[in-house]
């Protein structure tokens, strides 16, 4: 297996497949992309068994310090860069277990830069700036990850007084790479029993000795020089299912700063236009990986001085349609079965999609009489209501209401979950309003301005939340059928088959004879179906379109769910069977 | 106004359409001495009652507000307690970014609602969430100091994070349970009646 360096060291090399057990998962996945043949850097792992011996002693194992030099050397090798030395070799330390667990140490990066191997860096790609802040980049995230300290904004901050900063709280930042290096390790290794690892295995049963490996990887550099950058692709597009790669480009930069928004990155075109070798190769990685896992994959990249490095792949997230086209498409592309399909396609996202929307043409020659930004998607219409009281009692009355509020106060939630759609003059994507409701799926427009609200008082409209506008009258909205949608119809063929219950539509004639939880009491909640289930066969209404319901109802033995919409139903019980 | 009677009405203020147990259990008080404040409050016109919910009359709610400086002047004197809210608001922005992250989630960019279908996404909020607790509490002893009923939300913001991290996570941001942000958000609203101070958003 890929190269024993020592009893407690394995370098990766893509010769053979080390067991998840003893490396954990992040580098198994390294191992993996190497074992393709793709380019990733060079790493080296150390192994569970080490962590074991910590665990049971309380110190590392007494070769371990030894073998750690010799790992250095074999990076050091790979690299034709050197740990401390005048073409500095820098890495990243990160924790990985067989299964993934919160609690763990996150990663440190661009470990082994002090004043001297920063001033051989800014040597290197003649650029002070990009060695300075490398080193201010490895001093906050080893502050704050291996040694627990604070340190105020260090955006400007001389590397110099950050070290000073942190030894005062405590222990300082060590100079000697080796020394970083080792008691990196040993975070890493007490990480395993912090108090909300300790709890997430005890609650999950996953047993206390099986131990974290630790990953040293060499750190790659997108900000090195103009022939760099960093990236996402994925190898379709997540938000239309389009099959297409999608991604993003950011020519002279790390990959935090992609994640932090402070950058706009560019679409990948950009880099087809400016190095389509390396956009060509990365495709065809992309295309690698998708068919190794048979599924959409999202890749992190860097471009070093030319050269391409992969940092990680993992299974795209998507947004409901791109579920749903993603399973579809790679049924017929006969790269997974039905089943699989199934199990990638959440009933919550199918819910989403048949969410009542605009008609077509709807807003043609309609007035916009605000607009803000979308907070929860969606759309809702009535009259407009200035108070939470007045939205409340009016809904109560059989009205549509929109509750209208400058901004929203825990005393406003029974408005809100009174309305049809609330809208709000002040705040943004993280305030109340717009937190609230979410938490209540009921469509929400924030910051629509101060003043734009309050004199729509009584005024019928629609707020159209996928959008951010609030249209003038009641505009046309269409509730989307499955059966209208040819990837939704497809699914739900499968569906049918692999479901343990039949689900029929409302206009069925066997809907007649369902025992209907709208009608009695307690039978919209989900923690109450268990009882009011007992031998009830044909079901309707209530909390049995849920999730919950529908698990509680396959417990209880009933046959037959009566529903609106088939599909979401069908694939609650499909999951549900299986305890997801 | 008496000074038990204003603190029930403060109380009814920050929930509004609440109970007299819900109230009690904000205040962290016997929820009969709450139900008996505010039925004499029904009586003096200052709250109406609706089924079993209470609700503040526009002039009940000028009375509580009225009386605030009356009331919470200590509060409002007091140099730490004054420090520690803005400390609290240094933290609330990021608990109301924390619960987005935790409803939302970006997908090439673009932000979509999370289905909650990534574990480790997940995992990683709920990580950050006791990160923030973690600061949280030194926040709430300080205001206990001067208000000793603030304490009571440590066990109750306690007790919420206790269930997310046993897997429970509709505790996190559920508006109809006494989720981590149901109690957060209360908190901040009996703070900012305390302090005097309007929401921003």
């Amino acid at each position: 297996m890929a190269i024993t360096l020592g009893r407690y060291l394995v370098a990766l090399d893509g010769s053979a497949l080390p067991s998840r057990e003893l490396i954990g998962g992040k580098a198994w996945s390294v191992a993996r992309m190497l074992s393709l043949g793709l380019p990733v850097p060079p790493a080296v792992v150390i192994t569970t068994d080490a962590c074991r011996v910590y665990l049971d002693t309380g110190c590392v194992p007494d070769t371990l310090a030894v073998e750690i030099d010799s790992a250095i050397a074999w990076l050091e090798q790979a690299t034709t860069r050197q740990f401390g030395g005048a073409q500095p070799l820098l890495v990243s330390v990160r924790s990985g277990a067989a299964v993934s667990m919160p609690g763990m140490m996150d990663t440190v990066l661009n470990l082994g830069i002090n004043d001297v191997t920063e001033a051989a860096l800014a040597a290197e790609a003649n650029n002070p700036a990009f060695a300075c802040d490398t080193h201010r980049r490895f001093l906050e995230l080893y502050a704050s990850i291996v040694l627990k300290a604070t340190l105020v904004d260090t955006s400007n901050a001389e590397p110099t007084a950050m070290r000073a900063e942190i030894a005062a709280q405590g222990a300082a930042v060590p100079v000697e790479p080796r020394a970083q290096l080792l008691a990196a390790v040993n975070a890493v290794f007490d990480s395993w029993n912090s108090r909300r690892a300790r709890r997430y295995r005890q609650h999950h049963g996953i047993a206390d000795s099986l131990g974290t490996a630790v990953t040293v990887q060499a750190m790659v550099f997108g900000n090195l020089d103009a022939l760099s950058g960093t990236g996402v692709l994925f190898s379709r597009n997540p938000l239309t299912g389009e099959r297409a790669p999608y991604g993003e480009y950011l020519h002279r930069a790390q990959g935090e700063d992609v994640v932090s928004g402070k950058f706009t990155p560019e679409p990948l075109s950009v880099l087809a236009a400016s190095a389509p070798a390396i956009h060509s190769q990365l495709l065809a990685a992309a295309a690698t990986l998708e068919q190794e896992n048979a599924d959409v994959q999202d890749i992190e990249f860097t471009v070093q001085h030319g050269a391409l490095y992969l940092l990680q792949t993992r299974a795209a997230k998507r947004a409901p349609q791109a579920a749903v086209r993603f399973a579809v498409d790679m049924v017929e592309e006969g790269r997974i079965d039905t089943n699989t399909a199934l199990s990638r396609v959440q009933a919550e996202q199918i819910r989403t999609l048949l969410k009542p929307r605009l008609a077509a043409g709807a807003t043609d020659g309609a007035t916009v009489l605000a607009q803000g930004e979308p907070a929860c998607q969606g759309v809702g219409s009535g009259v407009v209501v200035n108070d939470s009281d007045s939205a409340e009692q009016r809904a109560a009355a059989g009205e549509a209401v929109v509750l209208a509020r400058a901004t929203t106060s825990p005393e406003d939630v029974h408005g809100m979950i009174a309305a049809h759609a609330v809208i709000t003059e002040q705040g943004g994507a993280t305030s109340h309003a717009a937190v609230v409701s979410r938490a209540l799926g009921v469509p929400c427009i924030v910051g629509c301005g101060a003043g734009t609200l309050a004199a729509l008082a009584g005024a019928r409209v629609t707020v159209d939340a996928n959008s951010g506008h609030i249209y003038a009258g009641l505009l046309a909205v269409v509730t989307p059928d499955e059966l209208d949608d040819p990837g939704l119809a497809k699914l739900t063929s499968w569906a049918v088959a692999a479901s343990p219950i039949t689900v029929v539509r409302d206009n069925d004639p066997a809907a007649a004879a369902a025992f209907d939880l709208g009608e009695v009491e307690g039978g919209e909640d989900p923690a109450r179906l268990p009882a009011l289930l007992i031998g009830k066969t044909c079901v309707r209404g209530g909390a049995i379109e849920s999730d919950a319901g529908v698990a509680a109802a396959l417990v209880a033995g009933v046959t037959t769910i009566v529903a609106r919409h088939p599909l979401p139903v069908l694939l609650a019980a499909i999951h549900g069977q299986f305890g997801r | 106004m008496n000074e038990q009677t204003h603190l029930s009405l403060h109380g009814l203020a920050v929930k509004n359409h609440a109970t007299a147990h819900a109230v009690a259990a904000l205040l962290g008080l016997d929820a009969v001495i709450v139900a008996e404040h505010l039925t004499a409050a029904v009586q003096s016109g200052r709250c109406v009652e609706m089924g079993d919910r209470y609700l503040l009359t526009p002039a009940g709610r000028m009375i509580v507000e009225a009386n605030y400086s009356r009331y919470f002047a200590s509060a409002r004197a007091d140099q730490s307690f004054n420090a520690a809210h803005g400390r609290f608001e240094i933290i609330n922005d990021e608990l109301k970014q924390l619960i987005t992250d935790w409803q939302t989630i970006k997908v090439g960019g673009t932000p979509l609602a999370n289905d909650h279908s990534d574990g480790a996404y997940d995992e990683k909020i709920v990580a950050r969430l006791a990160r923030l607790h973690d600061k949280t509490l030194p926040i709430l002893a300080a205001f206990a100091i001067v208000l000793p009923r603030f304490a009571h939300y440590m066990t109750k913001l306690q007790a919420a994070l206790t269930r997310v991290e046993d897997g429970e996570s509709a505790w996190l941001s559920e508006v109809a349970i006494a989720s981590y942000h149901s109690v957060w958000f209360e908190l901040h609203e009996d703070l900012l009646r305390v302090l005097g101070r309007t929401r921003t958003q």
